[in-house]
């Protein structure tokens, strides 16, 4: 389930990444920012969980992932862990040496945003389609679908200039599908409550 | 009458020969653990049981970090080198197969007990009322980024308390991270895989060390994967290095020290009686001592052992008192033996009394010694005065003149004229350079700089430890209570004190039992608590999270039964890495990281009964200490009881002038060596035991003799300091730290010792040269004490 956040954040990578390489990547002081939509799929369930919210990517510090509706749940991933809470209380913190894979997602991002396909061709198949304008990334895990160590058995992203929707599917049928609206790239500083969700070391 | 007396002590010898070879048959029983040292009362027996247990299972632990710079490259090595350790049956690997299959296997293993089992801060939360924290985390994970969601899973735990309780599981504090079944970290160049495993058999055997390095051949392992690096860590490979040192050592040292002393007793006498028959007088002295100690103690202790045999080589003082006489008057064996009679009598009696005294502290290390030295002093001086007369044949040699002529050089330097500004200088210089090491002075008594540790392996180690982010420490909690639901209740209180000072940064991290399976009654009371806390919002949280079907009953389920630590601990199971923790049934650790400030942690097991601080070497460091402050009040002591023989022997004045040798060489030897900035340390105070008794000898050796007799017993003093100084002060060379200590206080105290002996002769009248001191003096021997 960590990988999945890798793949996540991967996919949220500007389009052009993908096309065209790390030189339109997102430099150190840009940041991401947009709606997501998100409809998850799973069994046992009476009605696919829906939500919906606003996320910010900012490359070397983190990701924060607010959902707004029907409940107001905040994921904070640095390196140095991650953090979520409810309605503004905390209800979890795990920090990365407790969760070793969170450190080495932050080496495979690095190596993403620098262009480096390795780190994540090791784990899985990647294909790549289409141009810079419409594109299609499918990523197949190499040794299957292992509801401890990899929950996937695919994850589709397609996109243009940025990412525009992922699927990620899990065996036994469930997927997420998450659609990405409104996003921008910009070179303003962060709010301050974001830089201190950024900033807040996770023990 | 000599005759009965000689044929008695040879049926003494006898008996304790064949004891001695009763004894064998069955296994010496000989003592190695250091702890067998402390005083009975303070020795705990649980304590002890695990403080063994502990360090066994230390001792036996291997690691290795197997290094490359490409990852496909360090995994395939690692993969090589763990294969290698399997197939050898010299060690069990843990860190092999810990792919998914652990995590799932934990995860069966807990789950039907999961009504039990909550993390800690979870339950703080349902004791403090915080339940609604508790839905509310349960939705941010389905709903949440990191989308855990199984409706099976969710319908059975809708709080999802079983996976906080997983996640809360403790790890050791460490840098490595799982990658793909194999514990890896990186060093930006390299990429590190950590292979660790259990010996099967003794670490410090030689024949395992052998097996195993030629098995794991690591030279090897590199040449096939090139590139590749190993780090290795484990008292195996320490004790390897150390034995390769000492087998080294003794083989330079040892063949250099006894060369040195058989050509010394060669050159000297150029004849072979004198060394087998100094050898008997020592042979007799350590067998009887041996058998005596066997028969008083029921066992020795090795390092008893070895002091002992150290402090009976004094009595080759008193064959080589014997032996030189040859060089005196021409007399028969029975006369040369009545010449030295009183000297060696003396120096027995000192001597014995200096080692009684080690009977007076409660340390049966000590106490050992005492019986051993003594013992075999005096059965080494029966050898020389009932059996050498009758052994002897030695004729008188004929190169004599020149030795002795040497030997009372040191005498004239003491008391003649010319030389008295060259002594005054002497001292002065001696005094000066004492007064100022007075300042540098200083005990150390920690057990880990007594151990010379090879450089190599600890820098592997240091490298090891730096890469894994893991810590060396032997420190630990002992927790003893009767049974091990006692135990675990114990822990619970014990983590609930530690958490707080891991927060403080008093320590890094720590591992109980009662953090895997909690006690029974911990286990009831969380499965009471969640019903009485959450069942209430059971079907909120069933209408939030969007669940279909059946909601599970409101009742508990029936036929649950609290998880033991017999559940957790079975044979292969996946929590079986626990049993290291559990001595015995009732008998815990609790395994620490990183103590940086021991007086908290001790402190947290104040009040708690059966739980205690353990840090062995720590331990052993202030065991050291003891022992060090009690043998200087011993030395103390056995100055004080010599000095009644002596008063008797030589009234008031005399006896202060002769004691004053042997008790300056024990003052000035601490400061000497303090100047180059050596600590003291319990080794060190053994050494002034020793040098205090061989002083003691030389000064009465020098005190008893006649003008006639006094460059024979000049020549025996000078021989018997040659070979004391080869066989002990060239252990100042080794390598041990414990060794070149007690070696190095050996070195300068007998110098110094045998420097200052004549000094409380009785000067002859008129002037004192070699030349003009008859050597054939016509006085008669008028101190004779053997009657005919």
């Amino acid at each position: 389930m960590i990988r999945k956040i890798l793949i996540l954040v991967l996919c949220l990578l500007p389009g052009a990444a993908w096309a065209l390489g790390p030189e339109t990547a997102l430099s150190a002081d840009q940041v991401l920012r947009g709606r997501f939509h998100l409809e998850r799929h799973l069994q046992g369930f009476r009605a696919p969980l829906q939500s919906e919210g606003v996320f910010l990517l900012a490359p070397g510090k983190g990701l924060i992932w607010q959902a707004e509706k029907p409940f107001a749940i905040r994921t904070v991933i640095t390196p140095s862990g991650l953090a979520q809470d409810v309605g503004g209380s905390e209800t979890m913190r795990l920090p990365s040496t407790r969760l070793p894979f969170l450190s080495k997602l932050y080496d495979m991002l690095g190596g993403a945003l620098g262009g480096d396909w390795a780190a994540l061709e090791r784990d899985f198949v990647v294909e790549k389609s289409g141009d810079g304008a419409a594109w299609q990334v499918s990523l197949t895990p190499r040794q299957g679908s292992d509801p401890m160590a990899m929950p996937f058995s695919a994850i589709v992203a397609r996109g243009g200039r940025f990412v525009e929707s992922v699927t990620v599917a899990k065996a036994e049928g469930d997927h997420d599908d998450i659609t990405f609206l409104d996003q921008k790239v910009s070179a303003s500083p962060l709010a301050a409550e974001e830089s201190a969700a950024l900033g807040a070391p996770a023990r | 009458m000599r005759k009965a007396l000689g044929l008695t002590w040879l049926l003494v010898v006898l008996t304790a020969g064949a004891y001695l070879a009763w004894q064998s048959a069955h296994g010496l029983p000989l003592r190695t653990d250091l702890m067998a040292l402390l005083p009975q009362d303070e020795r705990d027996p649980a304590a002890a049981a695990a403080n063994d247990a502990v360090l066994q299972n230390l001792s036996k632990k291997i690691l290795f970090l197997v290094g490359n710079p490409d990852r496909v490259q360090a995994r395939a090595a690692a993969a090589l080198l763990t294969r290698r350790l399997t197939e050898s049956g010299l060690a069990e690997i843990a860190t092999d197969g810990l792919g998914k299959d652990r995590l799932r296997q934990i995860g069966a293993l807990y789950y039907p007990y999961r009504q039990g089992l909550l993390a800690d801060a979870d339950r703080e939360r349902l004791l403090a009322g915080k339940e609604q924290e508790l839905a509310d985390r349960a939705l941010s994970q389905v709903y949440g980024f990191m989308g855990i969601a199984d409706a099976r899973l969710l319908s059975r735990d809708p709080f999802l308390l079983l996976q906080s309780f997983f996640t809360s599981l403790p790890l050791p504090d460490s840098k490595l991270t799982l990658d793909d079944g194999m514990l890896t970290t990186s060093d930006g160049a390299m990429t590190w895989i950590f292979v660790s495993g259990q010996l099967t058999g003794e670490p410090y055997a030689l024949d395992l060390q052998k097996a195993l390095q030629s098995r794991i051949d690591l030279p090897g392992l590199a040449a096939a994967v090139p590139g590749t690096r190993v780090l290795k860590l484990g008292a195996v490979f320490f004790a390897e290095a150390g034995a390769r040192q000492a087998i080294g050592e003794s083989s330079t040292i040892g063949t250099v020290s006894t060369i040195g002393s058989v050509l010394v007793v060669l050159l000297a006498f150029r004849a072979l009686a004198p060394l087998w028959l100094s050898l008997l007088v020592i042979g007799t002295g350590v067998g009887t001592a041996l058998a005596g100690c066997l028969w008083l103690f029921g066992e020795v202790h090795v390092g008893a052992l070895l002091f002992g045999v150290s402090l009976i080589g004094v009595s080759v003082d008193y064959s080589l008192q014997y032996c030189t006489e040859i060089f005196g008057r021409p007399a028969t064996p029975q006369d040369r033996l009545r010449r030295v009679f009183g000297g060696i009598g003396l120096g027995t009696t000192t001597t014995v009394i200096g080692y009684l005294t080690l009977f007076l502290a409660p340390f049966p290390g000590l106490h050992q010694i005492a019986a051993f030295s003594a013992i075999g002093l005096v059965a080494s001086w029966l050898t020389v005065v009932l059996w050498l007369p009758f052994l002897d044949r030695s004729k008188p040699p004929r190169h004599g003149a020149a030795l002795l002529a040497a030997a009372m050089v040191l005498f004239s330097a003491w008391h003649a004229k010319p030389w008295k500004k060259a002594r005054q200088a002497f001292l002065a210089v001696l005094l000066a350079a004492a007064f100022a090491g007075l300042f540098r002075l200083h005990a150390d008594d920690d057990v880990r700089r007594m151990q010379s540790l090879d450089p190599g392996l600890a820098a592997e180690q240091d490298a090891i430890l730096r890469l894994t982010g893991s810590t060396a420490g032997t420190q630990f909690f002992l927790v003893d209570a009767p049974d091990d639901e006692t135990a675990l209740s114990q822990e619970e209180a014990l983590v609930e004190r530690l958490r707080p000072l891991v927060a403080a940064g008093a320590l890094a991290g720590f591992q109980a039992p009662a953090q895997y399976v909690p006690s029974a009654a911990r286990q009831r009371e969380n499965r009471a608590l969640v019903q009485s806390r959450l069942a209430p919002l059971v079907d909120a949280q069933w209408d939030r999270l969007g669940l279909s079907g059946e909601r599970p009953p409101s009742a508990p389920e029936d036929g649950w039964r609290p998880l033991t630590l017999a559940d957790a601990t079975g044979a292969n199971g996946p929590l079986g890495f626990i049993r290291s923790l559990i001595l015995h049934p009732g008998l815990h650790v609790v395994s620490l990281d990183r103590v940086t400030r021991p007086d908290a942690v001790t402190a947290a097991a104040a009040g708690l009964s059966g739980v205690r601080f353990v840090d062995p070497a720590g331990q052993f460091s202030a065991l050291l200490a003891k022992y060090r402050q009690r043998a200087l009040v011993l030395l103390a002591i056995s100055g004080l009881l010599m000095a009644p023989v002596l008063l008797w022997r030589y009234g008031m004045k005399r006896s202060l002038v002769v004691m004053r040798a042997p008790v300056l060489a024990v003052l000035l030897t601490p400061p000497l060596l303090a100047l180059t900035g050596a600590a003291f340390n319990f080794f060190d105070a053994m050494g002034l035991v020793l040098v205090l008794s061989i002083g003691m000898d030389y000064a009465v050796f020098c005190a008893e003799t006649t003008d006639d007799r006094r460059p024979v017993t000049m020549l025996a003093v000078t021989l018997a300091a040659a070979t004391a100084l080869l066989s002990f002060g060239l252990l100042a060379l080794s390598g041990a730290h414990a060794v070149s200590s007690f070696g190095s206080t050996m070195l300068t105290g007998i110098l110094l010792a045998f420097l200052f002996a004549p000094w409380g002769s009785r000067p002859a009248e008129g002037s004192i040269s070699p030349e003009k001191n008859a050597i054939w003096s016509a006085n008669g021997d008028h101190r004779d004490s053997l009657g005919n």
